[in-house]
């Protein structure tokens, strides 16, 4: 071992996934485009929606869909159509906010365990598995029931309820690599901790990365729709896709509309993400990775 | 590297599992202590005197710190004590067997029709690979698992039961005067709750089946010339089926969450629903005693499954070294 040239290693380039969008499933792109899309409603909804999303009897109650209102109104006279476009906010700031959450603080726990192994490993594992083995939708229910709904603390608290699922697979990832001779390099050179996590293991785990948050994406839509649903979401008059399914269901023989719109967005949305997740998955997953719930 | 015998293994996951349960009481118990105002103010009421108040604080010893509280309140639930509903004043314990017992038909009957269905279909995919009932089942399983399911309820109720008129739109069990007529409520919650959890394990089957079926030995089976339905369920399903185990039990433990939503969406009086009313009405030791038999239940379904893997898995049976 008197070559000490191995201390000048670097971390391999990953080859080719600068242009891994390219070769992604045609699927996926697809469902890429139909996400890009449902981005540029929700940043342009002031600009795109007929009517504010809150104001009622901009018509009178229950109109079928028409020129005026092209999904029809509510039971208070709001634009289904508005409303749904505003829901879309909603859904997207709260469940990106949730999958980056849990990406980020699971990505970077999973990291450091990873890497360093040993007690710290074995304790936080044991940990992680305890709290995989409480229902999240009750503990989210105590939690968001307790503390009084909003829209940021159901985002915070569905994401930190993934975490323990992201940690496990990037840790599983980060010990695959943790072995290799550029990590030995690095750390014969003296770099910290940190910086062997932040600069040599997560470009080789940003793959697995962008998977964990792909999955997690479609999870926490999933989840915060249905809590929206129960009433534990985002609070009216806010335009929720959960909570105007709820609010339309009780009077879905006047009109379906107002329970129809913001399903088919909700079905729409996921079914993409679920579609993208399969394509990167392809990409970059080291197998299977297993449901979306 | 010895693979830890199963008796032992089994032996860890009871342990944690206990643990689990701890920890979840220790959740349960602080997220109530979160809520506003104290148990005095919420038997009370608002027109309660501050002498009541006050008089009721020092017979419940409120005052006490949290841990003793703590004991105290899981010493009473060790001994089948749930406290009393502050809606229904009535001992919670009565109200919770009933509602777990339907919990778990509902999510027993729910499986029941999963595992032969979900299987059934991945074997259908994995007969032509790529082949038009393959795409055909690929497409409706990724729309089936991308609609959240109180979405699949309410489509199924205004379907199902408002237009065809073939089922009651609400699950109203108490009524149920017949085995018949129980089947007969439960049709659509349990339909519901198939579409979300169908995709997972068709998936799994179908891959594995395929991998098998390119296996040597099956091919082996077929030259020797057996016959294909042969070489399918004796030769090659038993060792395709132990991916589909592990997402069946996945999903039985899934099934115990997501259960919750579906019986609001039908009103169906479990265990969910009965949560999710008790924090609505801040009924303090309702929401303890559903919170805690719910996830009760999740944890035991999760072991039995776990068990349940280890043991069909021939793979890890007879690994010994």
């Amino acid at each position: 071992m008197t070559d000490l040239s191995v201390l000048l290693e670097s971390r391999p380039r990953p080859a080719g996934r600068r242009f891994a969008l390219q070769r992604l499933p045609v699927s996926a792109k697809v469902a890429g485009l139909v996400l890009l899309a449902y981005a540029a409603v929700a940043m342009l909804a002031p600009a795109i929606a007929p009517y504010p999303p809150n104001e009622i009897f901009v018509g009178s109650p229950f109109e079928p869909p028409s020129a005026a209102f092209l999904l029809g109104t509510d039971s208070l006279g709001r634009d289904v159509l508005s409303r749904t476009i505003y829901g879309s906010r909603t859904i997207l700031l709260m469940g990106g906010a949730a999958a980056g959450l849990s990406a980020s603080i699971g990505g970077l726990l999973g990291m450091f365990i990873g890497y360093r192994g040993g007690v710290l490993d074995e304790v936080a594992m044991r940990m992680l598995e305890i709290i995989m083995s409480i229902p999240s939708i009750i503990f989210a229910l105590l939690i968001v029931g307790s503390l009084g709904a909003s829209a940021p603390l159901v985002a915070v608290t569905v994401g930190l309820l993934s975490v323990p699922n992201v940690a496990r697979v990037v840790r599983a990832a980060t010990q695959s690599v943790a072995s290799e001779d550029f990590i030995t390099a690095a750390r014969a050179r003296g770099e910290t901790s940190l910086s062997i996590v932040l600069r040599e293991l997560l470009p080789n785990v940003t793959g697995t990365l962008i998977v964990e948050f792909s999955i997690r994406t479609g999870y926490s839509i999933l989840f915060i729709g249905g809590l929206g649903f129960l009433g534990f979401g985002a609070q009216p008059p806010t335009a929720d896709w959960g909570l105007m399914v709820n609010e339309g269901r009780g009077t879905i023989d006047a009109s379906i509309w107002p329970v129809a719109a913001p399903a088919a967005g909700m079905a729409m949305l996921v079914t993409a993400v679920n579609l993208f997740t399969d394509g990167v998955n392809r990409l970059f997953g080291p197998a299977e990775q297993g449901g979306v719930r | 590297m010895r693979v830890a015998p199963i008796p032992r293994l089994i032996v860890t996951r009871l342990a944690l599992s206990v643990l689990s349960l701890f920890v979840v009481s220790l959740i349960v118990f602080s997220a109530v202590e979160l809520l506003p105002g104290d148990t005095a103010e919420r038997i009370l009421g608002r027109e309660a005197t501050k002498e009541s108040l006050a008089a009721l604080r020092t017979q419940l010893r409120l005052s006490d710190p949290a841990p003793e509280r703590y004991a105290r309140w899981l010493g009473g639930i060790v001994q089948g004590d749930f406290g009393r509903s502050l809606v229904a004043d009535r001992p919670v314990f009565s109200y919770i067997a009933g509602y777990l017992g339907r919990t778990l038909l509902l999510g027993g009957l729910a499986l029941l029709i999963h595992i032969p269905l979900s299987i059934g279909l991945g074997l259908l995919a994995a007969a032509r690979p790529d082949g038009a009932s393959d795409l055909a089942l690929s497409a409706a399983v990724l729309i089936g698992m991308s609609i959240p399911e109180f979405v699949v309820g309410i489509f199924l109720i205004m379907l199902l039961a408002n237009d065809l008129q073939l089922f009651p739109p609400l699950a109203l069990i108490d009524q149920a005067k017949s085995f018949g007529d129980v089947i007969h409520m439960l049709a659509l919650p349990v339909i519901t709750l198939n579409f979300a959890m169908t995709a997972y394990v068709v998936r799994q089957t179908r891959n594995s089946m395929i991998e098998v079926l390119k296996s040597d030995y099956v091919r082996m089976a077929s030259l020797r010339g057996l016959s294909p339905l042969r070489v399918l369920f004796v030769h090659a399903l038993p060792n395709a089926l132990s991916p589909a185990i592990n997402a069946i039990a996945l999903n039985a433990s899934w099934l115990v969450g997501g259960i919750v939503v579906v019986e609001v969406v039908f009103n169906y009086p479990g265990l969910g629903r009965l949560l999710v009313e008790s924090i609505r009405f801040h009924d303090v030791p309702m929401i303890q005693g559903a919170a805690l038999a719910l996830s009760a239940a999740y944890i035991a379904v999760n072991l039995v499954a776990d068990i349940a893997t280890l043991l069909l898995n021939p793979k890890l049976r007879t690994r010994t070294a």
